[in-house]
């Protein structure tokens, strides 16, 4: 579990050990503690910043979508926008005939149901070929949406009303933000179950060897067609609440930029990682304001350079590619390393402890 | 009845024959062993048993059933497990992993019992762990238990490689050269392995290997073939004096004066 010159010992006196929900002890302390955080966040934090983290919370179950399909199962999708439309397309039409509670569930399943016309095709594809090809997917879901002005209202837009449960109403930015948090630990929890049953072992089986995973009995097929279903959905549950976050909805908010997101969150959170979900959908709602702030501190020359945000998500990019493949995921495990060892640490541990980061799932 | 029976099988790519009409029949208990030279179509019959080529002609009979009906992910549902010969382990998977997806074929728990972790899941897993550890346990790779496979040794990785297979507790293991890249010690190793997992496990083995000390030690019946086609078969002293086996080694034609040293 950690570097060679570890000083802390873990002693493992059952099997169920490693299937626990949080792995150690102390764990469960920071988690709690974590938790009341989330809890009391809308009463101290300022209206503006509440909004943003609503934005965070409906990025995590997006970019959590995404980690199913490619940073799991390894099937690299250029098209989780259309899913995300789908999912806000789809409560948005539904409920004008029927209440939140059940209009949501269904524009999941809408969006997994879709998720899986675009997963047959794509089966036989992998790599830049499978990436072109959700690429393409969503261009075309795209272009539905935008014709289909029946159902969609076209590019005119399509005004969504607030959330309703019973009687209660969803009327602040804090009382959509327990709705937001709460399916963002419902997915992730459930992430965590998948990563510890056979289904999750096999997509990453699916990922580091086809040929293998077949020979040990995965079915190919269905476990990626799950995986793309699970995936759609959760990428769909995402864009509901986007919907309801935004309140108004078309087809231009939904485009390849946003796809592109999505992977970013993926790669800069760290692939492979659920913790990486989190931590790079808080990188990508925090940097358009941290590069807000910065322009007040530029050149003006620089700052109103107009592909300044552009180009510094490039920079970014492609240095945790080259630098940090584990993303931040990889840059917390690290630090959480050295203060563990303190003052003892070596800089050669580090090895061990990347390549304990490349699998999360034990 | 035999265990497996392969009749008059062939595989071709482009014009070139891998395996060209090739029948032979295992036992339940045997050990046995497929040898040739490089590019004698040895591997080819592997992907064919594992259904990762599709059969030109003939059949492959699996305790009765038609291999050739089934689907490549169906295989091991059979009971048939195999290696690689260039290692296929998930390498961002640590090894406990690895073998924890060898169990795959026993996993009866549902979609939903996996998703919400329900108590069918949990005791799918843990009787898995179960196996599981009784292996690393029987290999003797407790020390590597928690470490990515692609960190490992490729001796290790081999060894990691069986262990997968194990897990899945075949009738009928296929090992694609064991002993290729191993140690003299490894080797060794390697050698009482295949003799408990025959003896103590009761498991069939089928296996392709060049190192003809460990044919000599573990195999009852040797299948020499060249060319796709069946050169000799019998036990691995026979094979090894067969006039045909001797020239596709070493060159030249049977009767030729050089070939019979």
């Amino acid at each position: 579990m950690r570097g060679g010159n570890s000083v802390k010992f873990i002693r493992k006196s059952s099997y169920d050990y490693d299937l626990r929900l949080f792995p150690e002890p102390e764990d469960k302390f920071w988690y709690a503690l974590l938790g009341i955080a989330l809890l009391i966040a809308p009463l101290i934090l300022p209206p503006y910043f509440l909004g943003q983290a609503v934005l965070v919370g409906i990025y995590v179950i997006a970019g959590f979508g995404l980690m199913l399909l490619s940073g799991y199962t390894g099937q690299i999708s250029l098209g989780h926008a259309a899913f995300f439309a789908v999912g806000a397309y789809a409560t948005a039409v539904l409920e004008k005939s029927l209440p939140f509670v059940l209009a949501f569930p269904a524009a999941g399943l809408i969006a997994g149901a879709v998720g899986i016309l675009v997963g047959l095709p794509a089966l036989r594809l992998s790599g830049i070929y499978l990436a072109i090809g959700t690429l393409a997917s969503s261009f075309i879901i795209g272009e539905v949406i935008a014709r289909w002005e029946s159902v969609t209202r076209g590019s005119s837009g399509f005004a969504i009303s607030k959330i309703r449960i019973g009687d209660f109403l969803l009327d602040s930015d804090a009382r959509l933000y327990y709705l937001v948090i709460a399916v963002a630990v419902a997915a992730l929890w459930l992430g965590r179950n998948i990563l510890r049953s056979p289904l999750g072992i096999a997509m990453m089986a699916i990922r580091d060897s086809q040929t293998a995973a077949q020979s040990v009995g995965v079915p190919l097929a269905r476990v990626k067609l799950i995986a793309f279903a699970l995936s759609a959905a959760f990428t769909g549950l995402a864009g509901a609440l986007y919907a309801h976050k935004i309140q108004f909805i078309d087809p231009d908010q939904f485009t390849l930029l946003l796809s592109v997101e999505l992977l970013v969150i993926i790669f800069i959170g760290g692939i492979g990682s659920l913790h990486g979900c989190v931590f790079g959908a808080v990188f990508i709602i925090v940097l358009p304001q941290a590069i807000a702030i910065l322009k007040d501190h530029i050149p003006s020359y620089l700052a109103e350079q107009t592909g300044l945000q552009a180009a510094i998500y490039a920079v970014l990019l492609l240095g945790f590619i080259l630098f940090e493949p584990a993303g931040l995921y990889g840059i917390w495990l690290k630090t959480k390393h050295y203060f563990s060892q303190f003052p003892h640490y070596q800089k050669g541990s580090q090895k061990d402890q990347k390549s304990h980061a490349r699998g999360e799932s034990w | 009845m035999s265990l497996l029976t392969a009749d008059d099988i062939s595989i071709s790519f482009g014009g070139i024959r891998a395996v060209d009409h090739l029948s032979f029949e295992i036992d339940p208990g045997d050990v046995f062993c497929v040898i040739g030279p490089n590019g004698a179509g040895k591997t080819s019959i592997f992907n064919l048993v594992s259904r990762i080529y599709p059969l030109e002609t003939g059949r492959l009979l699996f305790q009765g059933r038609d291999l050739g009906r089934l689907a490549a992910h169906d295989i091991a549902s059979t009971g048939i497990a195999r290696t690689f010969q260039n290692i296929k382990l998930f390498d961002n998977a640590s090894v406990l992993t690895n073998l924890m997806l060898g169990r795959y074929r026993h996993n009866r728990a549902g979609l939903l019992e996996q998703c919400l972790f329900l108590p069918g899941a949990r005791r799918q897993v843990l009787a898995d762990r179960e196996k599981v550890e009784q292996v690393i346990d029987f290999l003797d790779i407790e020390r590597y238990r928690d470490k990515p496979a692609g960190d490992l040794s490729y001796g290790v990785r081999k060894i990691v490689e069986l262990g997968r297979a194990l897990v899945s507790e075949p009738t009928l293991l296929l090992l694609d050269e064991p002993s290729s890249g191993l140690s003299p010690e490894e080797t060794l190793d390697m050698i009482f392995w295949i003799e408990d997992i025959r003896d103590k496990l009761g498991i069939t083995v089928m296996m392709i290997e060049h190192d003809m000390r460990l044919v000599s030690a573990v195999a009852n019946k040797v299948l020499a073939v060249n060319l796709g086609a069946r050169l000799a078969l019998g036990s691995a002293t026979d094979v090894q004096a067969d006039p045909a086996v001797v020239a596709a080694y070493l060159g030249g034609s049977p009767g030729d004066p050089l070939s019979s040293h």
